[in-house]
Formats: C-alpha cells, structure tokens, sequence
C-alpha cells in the first residue's frame, strides 16, 4: 500500500508492504511498531532507533501524533484519494476565505473591526475572554472583513463562527 | 493586630480548593494524620481531589461563581462535615479577608493570616504605608488622594517613566506604563477604568518604572508566637501577562549575603501586619541588585514546590502546623538552601497560537518520573479541561545539584511528559530550557513578552510523526477491510503489531 503523508509542509511518500519494513521516498527503513494502548500510545523502533508517540485521528484523514513534547498535524491519504483530492483540490483552494471561529466557550470582550474594513494577517480581530483569560484572535489572512456574526457581550460555544474574512486580490471584490 | 486569628488542634480539615493545590494539600493533612474532607462542583465529581479525600461534599454549579467562590457555601459544607480547619489554597477565597472572618466568627481555623493582615496586604496601598513604616524599601512614588493635576506635576518632577498602578488591583489589572509627559492623564484615566470594572475600586497610585527588573520573591513562615523566619528566594521573572510560567530557587542574581538581607526586610514586612502562617513577599530587583517591596501573598504560592526542593521544608505541613498553634521547629540558621529546583507551569493553551487556551478530554497523560522529578497536578485521561478553571493543568517541578543539572534533568522530563486531548504550552517550556538567555540567568520580567520567540522553533521529528500516522491509518484500514473479507485473522501480527 502506497500513502502520501504530509506535515509541516513537507510530503512523504511512505510504501507499507513488506514484514518489519518502509519505504520512504523510495529509501527502505527498518520497522517495528507495537500498538501500547487503545488510546493511541505507541512505540516505533526505526532503524534501531526508538520513539514513543500519542497517534489519535484529528478529523478525516489528519491525524494528530504527540512526539517529544511536540504536538504534529499529519495528513495521511493512501493513492487513490491523494489523486481523487488533487482533483478536487484546484477548486476546493481557491477559496480565499478564512471564517473566525470560536476556539474555546467564552464571552466576547470586544469586536475590533467592522464589516468591510481592510485587515491584515495577525491583525487582532476580535477578543474572546476564557478561562479567566483575554484572547485575542487573529486574522490568518490579508483581506477584507465580510460579516461579523457576533457582538461585545455574546455569548459563544466553541466553533461558532464569528467573523468572516475574504481576500479581495483573489476575488476580485469591490468596495 | 491577630484579631480574628484561631489557631488551636485540629482533627480534620476542610480544602476550600480544587485541582493540584487541593492535592496538594490534601497530602500533607492524610501525612499528619489529618482528616482530609473535600468540595466539589459538578464539573469535578470525578477529579481526584474528590477521590483521594475521607470525604467530600458538594457545593453547587461549575462556574466558580456558583461553588468554589461562594463563602456561605464552603461554611455550610464545613459545618455538615464538622470540620475543624478549612484550607483555602491560593486564588478563589485565599486572600478574602471576610472569608477569614467567616470561619472566626464560626470557630473554624482558618489555614492562614488573620483578616486584619489579608486585607492591609491585599490593598497595595495600605500595604506599601504598612510596610514603608517598617523601614522596608519600596519603588519611589507618588501616593494616592491628589488630584490628575496634582498626579501630573509630580510625576513630571519625579522623571519618566513612570507606572499607573490600581489600589486593589491584580494580575496585570489596572497597570499602565508611561513613557511621556502628554500620555499621562489618558493612562491614569484607563487604568481607573479598568480598575473600577475588575475591582470596584477605581483608586489608582503612581511608581517609578523600573525597567529591566526581576521579579524576586521570598517565603516565609511565621507562627503564633511572634517567631518568623525566611525560606530563601525564588526567581519568578518569567512570566507572560503578569503570570508565572516558570520559577526557579534559589536565583542566579541573588548570593547569600543578599539572602540573607532581602530574608530579614520580608520578615521586618510580615512582622509589621503581626502576620501568622506561609506568606510570600515579592519583589521587584533593579539592575544593580536593590530591591523594592512589590506586595505580599498572604498565601500559599503555586510556586511553593521549588523552595521545599532546596530546603527539604514541606510549607504546607508547616502551615497545618502553625495553624494548629504550634511553635515553628525551624530556626533561621537551621535554613540552608542546597541543590536548585526549577517549576515549569504545565498549562492546557497553544504556544504556536497565541497562547490561547486549548479545552477538552484529556486522552493520554503520563506523567514523567525518575530521580528529582515531582509533578503536582489534578487532571488524569478521563478529565475534562473545562473553560470554568484556570488553564494550569500541571506543575512539573525538577531537582538538581546545580542549576546546569536541573535545567538538564527538566528536559528530560519534558521529553517524557505525554497529554493527549488539549494543546499545552510543553513546546514552549522545551524552547525556553534551550535558550541562552534562560541558561545564562541573563532575563527579566520582559523577556518572555518581548525577546523569546516560538518562531525560530523547529520541530524535528516530521518523519517519524509521519510513519506513526501512516501506520495507524494503514493498521485502521486493514482492520476494515478485514472486517468487510472476514478473513479470520488474516496479518494481525504481520506487522508485529501488538494490541492490549
């Protein structure tokens, strides 16, 4: 079986076969791999060389792995759905849209921009007080502010959507 | 002065707590024999505290406003229990003096200063008069009762910048530094503001800003019987947003000779409010060593951990101890400081996103262990990091010989700690024992907020991260297709993969 896996920006092309062996990018790697719990903890000797790591599904087909403290966002897809996504891929990416949501339950402490207003990447769209804390939320993108969904003094669930942002270079919008 | 305080023998002890510091204080009551009783919310019915304690009662809804927050109820929860002591831990109604006076009033020991102390201490003014009048030094400033243009000739007089400070304020609240003549009368009129919003107490004062300062505190533990003693320092300056994220004892900047006398003016502050118990005075340290008194926590700190490693004193032990009426066994020149031992705060937030808090079920926790390592912590895989509590989930506290050997053995630690479910700040902890800032000594109270950076960190284990997800979702689909073939047990140890 052929997969390619994806993180941080790098792709991997990882052939899972043979007994006790990978193939990665074409290079052979010895294996050995024990499932510990149920709950995702696993142990993997590569090449003699030993990891302990958290494996547990994201959504899909990303899969979050905790490894050395750090948190990775793999994106694993076996052939057939890597060329079936690329397909749809040149569609589904031309949507420069980014929606804010809610990250966590909490109350909004202000909004900082209104609708229409030109925002850039890291810009402080809105902050949301949670656990006792101020958060300030970031727009990801450079763009142009469409809809604000909420006010000062809402209330919000974790993954409400509260601000849309559009790329105008890229939609050509007006304004 | 000790009006309001009782101290006498106690059998049982109610935690007015929750998470590590319930634990925490848990442990020390069940090692003296102590009756340990504890509250709960309906978010932590299954929290350890609740499981480990001789009982437990509960005190209302999740959000803290509605249990661990309300004094009528932790009383009543006393009361049915007969509880003879109530331990209130830190944040919650740690530092509300009428709270202190509730369990007076009711003859309950309350683990800590008596109300008259708590609530000098707890207003920085009064505190700052209290403890000036003791011949402790404090940041020159300007006091409050003038009016804005009074406020203004003087600090104009005094030099900038100068630092807009609330009466009742706390964790950052209220604060504002200024850096020019013009911007004053906008940042005194915002941090009354604020000030009124978060505290109903809109009294603001100003201080000389003292740039590139630590933040240097000293425990201490006082009895009944008028004896106080120091516990040494600990190094607390890095921090984000007025909180603690990593402390260390003893300091790189601070010798024995400045021990020693930063030990005796803490014990001169304490005396001045007749203090009784574990209380902490924070200080700030300029560039050339001189210290200010900042303000007093009349309470155990999170941080207390690092100063029991170095001086082999259980601070919480001793509280029960004092709060039970008895003499301090310790001298002053029985403290020594041996060893170094340093706290990183195991918080549930995302250090590659703003540090923005991350809630939900914790899937995995396996906590590190092994020679000097020590983790307090409340959560287990199974809990839940609710948007209700604070976001400290953890405190992993490491010993060593020297500070080289304890940085060494925290990241070791940090290499083993594995939570699974919420984001932590664990890659930010890992970055900070790998800067040469922080393993000079060389940073201040700024450093974290404006010279570390998580950009430059490099997560180096794609590949490996990449085959263990491949093979699980490879193990995944073969499992589905088996089910779909019933193939028997076709290849279930192909691949030497083991289930349990």
């Amino acid at each position: 079986m052929k997969y390619m896996t994806s993180v941080n920006g790098k792709e991997y092309v990882i052939e899972v076969d043979r007994d006790c062996e990978v193939v990665v990018n074409g290079e052979p790697h010895a294996i050995d791999f024990h499932n510990l719990t149920a709950r995702g903890l696993v142990s993997l000797l590569l090449d003699n060389h030993s990891y302990e790591g958290v494996v547990e599904e994201n959504s899909g087909n990303i899969w979050d792995v905790l490894l050395r403290g750090e948190l990775y966002e793999v994106k694993v897809q076996d052939e057939r759905a890597y060329r079936l996504a690329k397909a749809r891929g040149v569609l589904a990416e031309a949507s420069n849209e980014a929606v804010i949501k809610s990250p966590m339950p909490g109350i909004i402490v202000a909004v900082l921009v209104d609708e229409r207003d030109l925002v850039k990447k890291g810009d402080t769209i809105i902050i949301l007080e949670s656990m006792k804390m101020e958060n300030e939320l970031k727009s990801p993108i450079d763009g142009i502010v469409t809809k604000i969904m909420v006010e000062a003094g809402d209330s919000v669930e974790k993954g409400f959507k509260m601000a849309v942002i559009v790329n105008e270079d890229e939609e050509g919008l007006e304004d | 002065m000790t009006d309001g305080l009782l101290t006498k023998k106690f059998d049982s002890i109610l935690i007015a707590n929750r998470g590590e510091i319930a634990m925490r204080v848990l442990r020390a009551a069940r090692e003296l024999g102590i009756k340990a009783i504890a509250v709960y919310s309906d978010a932590d019915r299954d929290a350890p505290h609740v499981r480990y304690a001789n009982e437990a009662y509960y005190i209302g809804a999740s959000p803290a406003a509605e249990s661990y927050l309300v004094p009528e109820k932790i009383i009543e929860a006393a009361k049915r229990s007969g509880a003879q002591a109530i331990h209130p831990g830190y944040g919650f109604l740690a530092e509300r003096a009428s709270f202190a006076q509730m369990c007076y009033d009711e003859g309950i020991v309350f683990v800590g200063p008596s109300p008259h102390a708590i609530s000098v201490m707890g207003d920085k003014l009064t505190a700052r008069q209290t403890v000036i009048a003791a011949g402790v030094p404090v940041v020159p400033g300007i006091e409050a009762g003038l009016s804005d243009d009074e406020l203004k000739a003087a600090a104009d007089k005094m030099g900038y910048p100068v630092l807009v400070k609330a009466s009742a304020g706390g964790g950052g609240k209220g604060m504002r530094p200024v850096y020019k003549s013009e911007e004053l009368l906008s940042s005194i009129a915002a941090a009354r503001r604020e000030a009124t919003a978060a505290f109903g107490d809109g009294t603001i004062y100003l201080e000389k800003l003292i740039e590139g300062g630590r933040h240097i505190e000293i425990q201490l533990l006082a009895d009944a019987h008028g004896n106080a003693i120091s516990l040494g320092e600990r190094e607390c300056s890095l921090q984000r947003r007025h909180q603690k994220v990593i402390e260390e004892a003893p300091s790189y900047v601070v010798d024995e000779e400045l021990r020693q006398r930063m030990g005796a003016v803490a014990v001169a502050a304490a005396k001045a409010v007749g203090y009784v118990n574990a209380g902490t005075i924070e200080f700030l340290m300029d560039k050339d060593k001189k210290f200010y008194f900042l303000e007093m926590n009349t309470r155990v700190q999170v941080e207390h951990p690092v100063t029991e490693l170095v001086t082999g004193i259980d601070i919480v032990q001793e509280q029960l101890r004092i709060a039970r009426g008895r003499k301090l066994r310790i001298k002053q020149e029985d403290v020594k400081v041996k060893g170094w031992a340093i706290e990183c705060r195991i918080n549930a937030e995302d250090p590659y996103n703003n540090y923005l808090p991350s809630t939900g079920l914790i899937t995995t926790s396996r906590i590190p262990t092994g020679p000097g390592v020590r983790v307090d912590t409340g959560v287990f895989p199974g809990y839940e990091v609710t948007p209700y509590y604070d976001s400290m989930i953890a405190k992993l506290v490491c010993y060593g010989e020297t500070r080289g050997a304890a940085i060494l053995r925290m990241r070791r630690a940090l290499d083993e700690y594995r939570i699974m479910g919420v984001k932590t700040n664990i890659p930010f902890h890992q970055h900070m024992m790998d800067s040469h800032r922080f393993l000079s000594g060389q940073f201040d109270t700024n450093f974290v907020e404006e010279r570390f950076s998580m950009d430059d960190r490099e997560a180096i284990h794609d590949l490996q991260a990449a085959i263990m997800a491949t093979l699980v979702a490879h193990q995944q689909g073969e499992q589905a297709s088996q089910i779909i073939s019933s193939s028997g047990d076709g290849g279930r140890n192909q691949w030497r993969w083991h289930y349990r």
